[in-house]
């Protein structure tokens, strides 16, 4: 029951930022923009938010720098989508690669030091109740920012008319324009609030689940979260489920490291084959057959692509 | 004025202002750019040997952009390119490792099985979009990581060093199994003579052949493909196998040429630089050749930084990346014309 217990802690606090990251770069791609510089953003926000908290001793000022990186990169890649009209595919892949250059290059004084350290926080009384108490909550604040975030982020996309605003924009640009929302707006502001959740992510992983900075810090993690947001179906929840299976995947990894070397190092390459055979059953799903299907089936692996997600606004958009 | 003449001088100019960002950055960096470049034009093209350092660097990287250039003719963002690359490094080290493996065939035999191996995995990523209409990119990604696991596997598992198990790579190949080289200074023949190969077939092919015409046609305008009369599906698989197929003798150069043996990370990240230079070249061959060369001695010089200036080689990375972030927003922002016209009218 201890050992239960331990798992469930440690896959919740170690998904923590891949909690913030997927539902970051899932409202990106709500809004139309696949923001392909995950890898990137998440590597340099990570050294961004260690060198700031080192810096002012203060884990706090660490997390905003980290998402602020986050947002100007998102800012960057907004700016050349719908002002300069570039590949937003091709822009977040050159970002990738220089985030990551330009992380190793200046985060070399930072390599294996020590920052400031993340509290655990325990929740007063709560936190007493056997079992769901230890689980739930006897975690860091940002632990607890990454849950508040999964129903908060579904209720902006799905029930405030900002949100669908922003999902109009990314599905059908020129009928969202007809209605009158600001489509390049919205697509800027998604873009903005998914990089800062992305850069947050970056943040956690530095200052709190994978503490501290050396080369390549975060490698993968960033391509991670683009195979898990697809396994969500572009659903916060089931994205987030994704994240705890896969903070699950990488707790196996490190138990089986005792037992097999080839079997630690696989496991976490799992989420890849997964995304592509959601890709395959989704469209053939909505081909045809979907009736027939079962419904809790379409609900675990369904979902639906933002329609322009990708694609550039046409040139008549505002 | 003449048309080409006038192109030159705008992607001159072009090249002027990338470069002076780079100077900028790298002057923000406290370095001196001046010593950085004389470090890297030393480190690659210093001496002889330093030179076939960068011909062996530049092989698989000319390889990955030439396989680059079909799947972007076809309007098809071939990020699977680093997977194509590994399961051709596969398909080599699979004859380096079998009983062919000590006899002078051996790098022949395993250019066929680094061509079928990349291709087939260039073809999957090919079968994933016409059949499964999923996005190139996702599946891309997604083989490129179950790629790499096979090759841990492959290096934990079956391929292991005799008493070891660590992802540190497979034993050394045979010497027979190595890329034949002339010479004192190993000078890689057989891998020049396959890069000009490539380079002069994909031209022709692509100018001149009617494949190549509908290879085009296929990525800029579908509707076109309906009115003459051919499949754009069969164009995009035909891509994605060609493609595929030459990243894989780009696996085989470097696995038989540069690590003769088996590593995690046997790809050296060139596919993902190799779409770097096909961002900026734009399917100009000509462009290719000179720019995937120019990338290939950054990265051979950039190992005598760390030496003579003490700066680490991830700077290459950066200057890389600059350089073509700024090409292409310098491409979109269309300064130079202007400023072209500024200067002649100036004149008269």
């Amino acid at each position: 029951m201890l050992l239960f217990e331990n798992t469930i802690v440690t896959v919740i606090s170690l998904s923590t930022p891949l909690i913030i990251a997927v539902i970051g770069e899932t409202i990106s791609e709500k809004s139309g923009v696949i923001n392909l510089s995950a890898e990137g953003t998440i590597m340099i926000s990570a050294l961004c938010g260690f060198a700031f908290g080192y810096l002012t001793d203060f884990a706090l000022i660490g997390f905003i720098t980290g998402a602020l990186s986050g947002a100007f990169i998102a800012a960057f890649i907004s700016y050349c989508d719908i002002k300069l009209r570039m590949d937003q595919i091709a822009v977040g892949f050159v970002l990738t690669i220089l985030c990551i250059d330009l992380s190793n290059y200046l985060g070399q004084e930072y390599v294996r030091i020590n920052g400031p350290i993340v509290a655990k926080f325990s929740l007063p009384l709560i936190s007493k109740i056997p079992f769901f108490g230890k689980v739930l909550f006897n975690h860091s604040l940002i632990t607890y920012f990454s849950i508040l975030l999964i129903p908060t982020s579904w209720f902006f996309l799905n029930k405030t008319s900002l949100g669908l605003a922003i999902r109009a924009s990314g599905e059908n640009p020129l009928a969202a324009r007809s209605r009158g929302i600001n489509v390049k707006k919205m697509r800027l502001l998604g873009t903005i609030i998914g990089g800062a959740l992305l850069g947050l992510a970056g943040a956690t992983f530095s200052l709190y689940t994978k503490y501290g900075w050396s080369e390549s810090h975060t490698a993968n993690y960033g391509w991670i979260i683009l195979a898990i947001v697809i396994f969500g179906g572009w659903n916060p929840y089931r994205a987030a489920a994704g994240a705890y299976g896969f903070g699950l995947l990488q707790v196996l990894a490190i138990k089986a490291q005792s037992v097999t070397l080839a079997l630690s190092q696989i496991l976490p390459l799992l989420p890849f084959p997964i995304m592509i055979f959601i890709l395959i059953f989704i469209q053939y799903i909505n081909r045809r057959e979907r009736k027939n299907l079962p419904k809790f089936i379409l609900s675990i692996l369904g979902g639906n692509q933002p329609e322009a997600l990708g694609k550039k606004l046409p040139e008549d958009v505002n | 004025m003449n048309n080409n003449f006038e192109k030159l001088q705008i992607s001159l100019l072009r090249l002027f202002f990338t470069l002076s960002i780079i100077f900028f950055i790298l002057t923000l960096f406290g370095t001196s750019p001046l010593k950085v470049f004389d470090s890297i034009i030393y480190g690659s093209l210093g001496s002889y040997s330093k030179l076939i350092r960068t011909l062996i660097v530049w092989g698989p990287i000319s390889m990955a952009s030439i396989a680059l250039i079909y799947t972007f003719s076809a309007g098809m963002w071939n990020i699977g390119i680093e997977g194509q690359i590994i399961m051709g490094a596969v398909g080599a080290t699979l004859i380096a490792r079998s009983f062919l493996g000590d006899t002078f065939i051996s790098p022949y035999v395993q250019i066929i099985f680094a061509i079928g191996f990349g291709g087939v995995w260039g073809l999957i990523c090919g079968l994933l979009k016409v059949k499964g209409n999923v996005h190139e990119i996702f599946s891309g990604l997604g083989l490129d990581f179950v790629a790499s696991g096979i090759v841990i596997y492959l290096i934990i598992g079956p391929w292991k060093r005799e008493g070891i198990a660590s992802t540190s790579g497979t034993d050394i190949f045979d010497k027979a199994s190595w890329i034949p080289t002339i010479g004192q200074n190993e000078f890689p023949l057989l891998l020049i003579i396959l890069i000009l190969i490539l380079y002069i077939l994909s031209f022709v092919v692509l100018k001149y052949t009617s494949f190549g015409l509908r290879l085009k046609a296929t990525g800029v305008n579908e509707l076109a493909t309906q009115r003459f009369y051919f499949s754009s599906s069969t164009f995009i698989l035909l891509s994605f196998f060609i493609a595929g197929s030459i990243a894989g003798l780009a696996g085989f150069s470097q696995a038989s040429g540069a690590y003769h043996k088996l590593v995690p990370s046997i790809s050296g990240g060139f596919g993902f630089l190799s779409i770097l230079i096909v961002l900026i070249c734009s399917r100009n061959i000509y462009f290719t050749f000179i720019v995937s060369f120019f990338f290939s001695a950054l990265i051979v010089g950039g190992s005598q930084l760390q030496i003579r200036l003490g700066l680490d080689h991830s700077l290459i990375g950066i200057i890389q990346a600059t350089f073509v972030l700024s090409w292409l927003i310098f491409e979109k922002l269309k300064l130079e014309e202007p400023l072209l016209k500024k200067v002649f009218r100036s004149n008269k």
